[in-house]
């Protein structure tokens, strides 16, 4: 289909673009890489009378390092974050689960900013951003706040987000010490997660001192599995230990069933990617 | 040296010559028929059914008509020759009377100036429905048609009797060009159409009679073709363009998208099988005793026929001296099915060689040897007691499987591991497992019907050169029929330089691009057109043309070069066309399905080899080896092209692929959520192709399209049960299937 007519600005700012969306109010709509919007609006699901773009804007490209952190420009590409060195270094987990988005074309277009401010929750970035405990930098007319990731998805393609406010960039701690990975279930290459777990894992000694594990598609926004988390933490770093903790990976999980699998199986997958996801992580052999 | 002439002509019969669409494809750059365009062109639009069974009681177009940029609303009533079309049955609405049933019956058209406007006016007509219950089982359903099948003893007895009951779900063709097509009002009160189709004069002939013309005044022409296999053989927007296009005076376009796509064509039957095999001890088959049961969904479309393969071919390649066999069709309210690449046969073998499966570990034998012992050769009879006159290389081909190197050994790569891209495992909970099928096939159209194809050829110089012109109406669908064309007429005619003419309805039928037909078909045609231009030729000389051949633009003898083809052209070209038939075949017999109802019969046999994590469920099909008798490859590369599309299709319905419909409705019509392999889903193929040839057949040639997408399905779920040990009785294997 063709979508309907709208508007289009390319601001060369930030300021720029809040100024814009602020007078534009709730109709506009910020594009990015467009792999999300461009469908919804060919297939009519949405209508804005304005599309700000924001690939004018050279600042919101790139990632670069704060103290403990990085900040990774909300319109990063995800190619430009699978060859970039400090994501290599310090947010691994980010990189594998960038590989796993949708197909080369798409990954050459899309940007984190836009994966993270859709908020599908069958995404893989959200969850990853949970995992890390990402925080997101949101320009508005009032200035620059930031939310973290934990608070950051609030509903199904829902963000904190408000009308007139831009992300701009994403802050990953980083995490030198940490073990990570990121399991995406799909059946066939390149389509959406029916589930994902993201795992974060720091050990001591013989034992698990701290874990993160992030799940995806298990509800209307990404979820943290803080049963799985409390469990591991302090727990001995053994298959057993891993596979009692992750037992407990769909609690509080919402996930739907629908034509590509029953709520059922995707709990199911969640219990077993977690349990895989986390030895991986922690480097602990789970066979 | 005559053999040596004969050969010579390059890019002739037999050799890989290049297709005029596959750069052009690569580049983007090939015009499909959803690019069509003229001026003053209108968008069509289609209102269709919410409801998979419901009576209209009423249909006002008022709103819609008094849309901006609408120029025509119509209905049934607007419909101005025979209000319902068919392949074999005329029982479908051009648009729905006074009853809707399935969901996606097209109700009303609209044309308007832009697509969105049309699709906005079409969301306007206000149709009053009365909601009825929809029949959705097959064995609920009234019956289109039952082919019986006996052979034998009735009653016959065994040692070892081995029992299953099996499902195939619906498989979508999953083509990637949606139905589309661009009428234009012509000025002697007719219709050119361009579109994407299999069969211009099938379509032609349905469009004419509801539009009430005469054939000669709808003119089909093909619009380049994005796939069909099957999809396109019956009637979508043809007739609804056409009607706007003679009610606007303009032109007309429609172009279905993708959803629309998934509602607007018929798909694979889904199917219900009952098998009953008993065989003697050492695995020999006694009996077969078989009931199919497909879903035809709301109409006709091909289902008679599909049923009469699905009961033909339902006891796979093997000798069995007793057969009691049952096939049905019935009419449900799901959406109508009707031809999908392999027409009947693949429903049967998923069942038959699964079974095949059982029998071998019932008498202890390994899966490839209890199928050699049964397998049927030359000379040996179907249960319709039809003898098998021609190469039937069933334990060759397995034979050949078999003995093909095995798979690589489970790869350290977690990409190469199920789940691979989504590094869901390092080779925790994976099993590998080695699965064997081999299926059968009919080639071109059977039981009695007058099956031919036309094909004209002209002989002319041009700037002195010879030149052979071949025309016809046969649709290259993607299958690269004209490259096939070229190749025969630079065989027979001895040029290099062949121009083949876009497919129309100006030349008499082709038949369908279906059934595994159309390079016998039409290849056949095209060859004895050239023949008849090379007798006519031979005729100017002043010798007896005994003996006489074409080749390398001179006409030559075993004595050497005779004349040179230039001369002996001049300037009167010579043009022949020829209607050209297969060896007649017969019914099948109402009560005992005897019959010699088939032309030719095609094998294929698949070695899969999966592994399969079983925690999660997930099967990656590592390698799959194949090979097929082809009587003679044609163009090599593109024999091993359609099988190794066949196989990754047969793939698809093993483990993906499927139209999910529930209570009537179609639950996926998207390629988001039905799922067909993808390039890092398809593994490597080996693939091995015999050429032994038919004797009654051109060239010797056997239909290819359709044996790799038949056994392929059998081969990976027996892979999968063989890594797994469950019994898995239904296509597609799901994960959910595989855990638990």
């Amino acid at each position: 289909m063709i979508p309907s007519a709208f508007d289009y600005a390319r601001p060369s700012t930030v300021q720029e673009a809040v100024r814009i969306l602020s007078e534009a109010g709730e109709d506009a709509k910020v594009l990015a890489g467009g792999q999300s919007l461009i469908p919804v609006l060919r297939l009519r699901l949405a209508a804005p009378s304005l599309l700000v773009d924001l690939g004018g804007i050279a600042e919101l490209r790139g990632v670069s390092e704060s103290g403990d952190e990085l900040v990774i420009g909300a319109m990063t590409r995800h190619a430009d974050i699978l060859r970039d060195p400090l994501v290599a270094r310090y947010a691994p987990l980010l990189a594998q689960a960038t590989a796993t988005v949708a197909d080369r074309q798409v990954r050459h277009l899309g940007t984190i900013g836009g994966s993270l401010s859709h908020a599908d929750p069958a995404g893989d970035l959200p969850s990853v951003s949970l995992a890390l405990d990402a925080v997101m930098t949101i320009a508005g007319p009032a200035g620059e706040r930031s939310v973290p990731a934990s608070e950051f998805f609030v509903d199904y393609l829902t963000t904190a987000m408000q009308p007139g406010e831009v992300l701009v960039a994403v802050r990953v701690p980083k995490r030198e010490g940490w073990g990570t990975h990121y399991e995406k279930f799909n059946r066939v290459a390149q389509a959406w997660a029916l589930v994902g777990v993201a795992a974060a894992v720091r050990r001591e000694n013989g034992s698990i001192a701290e874990a993160r594990v992030a799940l995806t598609n298990m509800g209307t926004t990404p979820l943290r599995a803080t049963a799985v988390e409390q469990a591991l933490a302090g727990a001995l770093a053994s298959a057993d230990a891993i596979a009692s903790a992750a037992a407990s990976a769909a609690e509080g999980t919402s996930p739907s069933s629908d034509v590509s699998a029953s709520a059922e199986y995707r709990t199911h997958l969640a219990k077993v990617l977690t349990r895989r996801a986390v030895a991986a992580a922690g480097g602990i052999d789970a066979a | 040296m005559k053999q040596l002439l004969q050969t010579r002509v390059t890019g002739g019969v037999g050799d890989s010559a290049a297709r005029p669409d596959g750069a052009l494809k690569v580049r983007g750059e090939f015009a499909f028929a959803s690019d069509l365009w003229a001026d003053r062109m209108l968008w069509g639009a289609t209102l269709r059914s919410p409801h998979p069974h419901a009576r209209i009681l009423g249909i006002d177009i008022t709103e819609a008509l008094r849309v901006p940029g609408v120029h025509a609303v119509l209905t049934h009533e607007d419909v101005p020759g025979s209000k319902r079309y068919g392949l074999e049955i005329a029982d479908q609405p051009v648009l729905a009377i006074d009853e809707v049933r399935y969901a996606g019956e097209p109700v009303a058209i609209v044309a308007a100036d832009h697509p969105e406007t049309a699709r906005r006016a079409a969301a306007r007509i206000a149709v009053s429905y009365q909601v009825l219950p929809p029949v959705t089982e097959a064995e609920d359903g009234q019956v289109l048609r039952h082919v019986p099948i006996r052979r034998g003893d009735p009653d016959a007895t065994a040692e070892l009797v081995v029992t299953g009951e099996y499902e195939v779900g619906m498989q979508d063709q999953a083509f990637l060009g949606p139905e589309a097509g661009l009428a234009v009002p012509a000025a002697d009160g007719g219709v050119d159409l361009y579109l994407a189709t299999q069969w211009l004069h099938a379509d032609q002939r349905q469009v004419a009679a509801c539009l009430g013309l005469p054939p000669a005044l709808v003119r089909l022409t093909l619009a380049g073709v994005g796939g069909a296999f099957g999809a396109r053989e019956d009637i979508s927007m043809q007739v609804h363009a056409c009607m706007l296009a003679l009610r606007t005076g303009r032109p007309v376009k429609m172009v279905y998208g993708r959803e629309e796509s998934f509602l607007g064509h018929v798909h694979r039957h889904p199917a219900k099988l009952r098998y009953e095999h008993g065989a003697t001890r050492d695995g020999r088959l006694v009996y077969v005793k078989a009931r199919i049961m497909l879903d035809g969904g709301a109409y006709a479309s091909s289902s008679a026929a599909v049923v009469a393969n699905a009961a033909t071919l339902g006891i796979g390649p093997y000798d069995v001296p007793n057969v009691v066999m049952d096939a049905y069709v019935a009419y449900t309210n799901n959406p109508p099915c009707g031809a999908m690449r392999g027409f009947g046969a693949v429903q049967a073998c998923f069942a038959y060689e699964s079974q095949m499966d059982k029998l071998a570990a019932a008498a202890g034998l390994d899966p490839v040897e209890v199928r050699i012992r049964n397998a049927l050769r030359e000379g040996a009879r179907m249960p319709t007691g039809q003898v098998v006159d021609g190469p039937a290389p069933v334990a060759e081909l397995l034979r050949r499987v078999q003995a093909a190197p095995p798979a690589p050994p489970r790869s350290d790569d977690p990409r190469l591991l199920p789940g691979g891209v989504g590094n869901t495992t390092h080779g925790e909970g994976v099993v590998r497992g080695v699965g064997y099928a081999i299926g059968i096939k009919n080639v071109c159209f059977s039981e009695g019907f007058d099956d031919y194809a036309t094909a004209r050829v002209r002989l002319e110089l041009i700037s002195g050169e010879p030149v052979a012109f071949v025309h016809t109406a046969a649709a290259e669908v993607g299958q690269g029929l004209v490259t096939v064309q070229a190749q025969v007429a630079r065989t027979e005619l001895g040029v290099e330089r062949v121009v083949v003419a876009t497919a129309d309805t100006s030349v008499g039928s082709a038949g369908s691009s279906s059934a595994s037909r159309q390079t016998y078909m039409t290849g056949g045609a095209v060859r004895a057109a050239c023949a008849a231009v090379r007798q006519r030729l031979f005729a100017r000389l002043a010798r007896d043309p005994a003996g006489l051949w074409l080749a390398g633009g001179k006409v030559v003898s075993v004595d050497g070069v005779v004349a040179d083809l230039a001369e002996v052209l001049g300037d009167d070209p010579i043009e022949e066309t020829v209607e050209w038939r297969h060896r007649p075949t017969s019914p099948l017999d109402p009560h005992t399905g005897q019959g010699d109802a088939h032309v030719q019969y095609a094998f294929a046999a698949h070695r899969a080899t999966v592994d399969v994590d079983v925690e999660l469920g997930l099967v990656r099909v590592v390698e799959i080896a194949t090979a097929q008798d082809v009587g003679k490859a044609v163009n090599p590369q593109a024999v091993v092209g359609q099988i190794h599309g066949g196989t990754a299709q047969g793939l698809g319905l093993a483990v993906m692929e499927e139209i999910q419909v529930v209570d009537g409705m179609v639950r996926n019509p998207s390629f988001t959520d039905y799922l067909i392999p993808t390039i890092l889903d398809v593994p490597p193929m080996h693939v091995e192709v015999l050429e032994l040839a038919d004797p009654h057949a051109p060239y010797g040639l056997r239909g290819v399209g359709e044996p790799p997408a038949i056994s392929s399905t059998p081969a990976v779920v027996a892979a999968i049960r063989a890594a797994t040990g469950r019994p898995l009785t239904r296509v597609p294997v799901r994960p959910e299937h595989l855990i638990g």
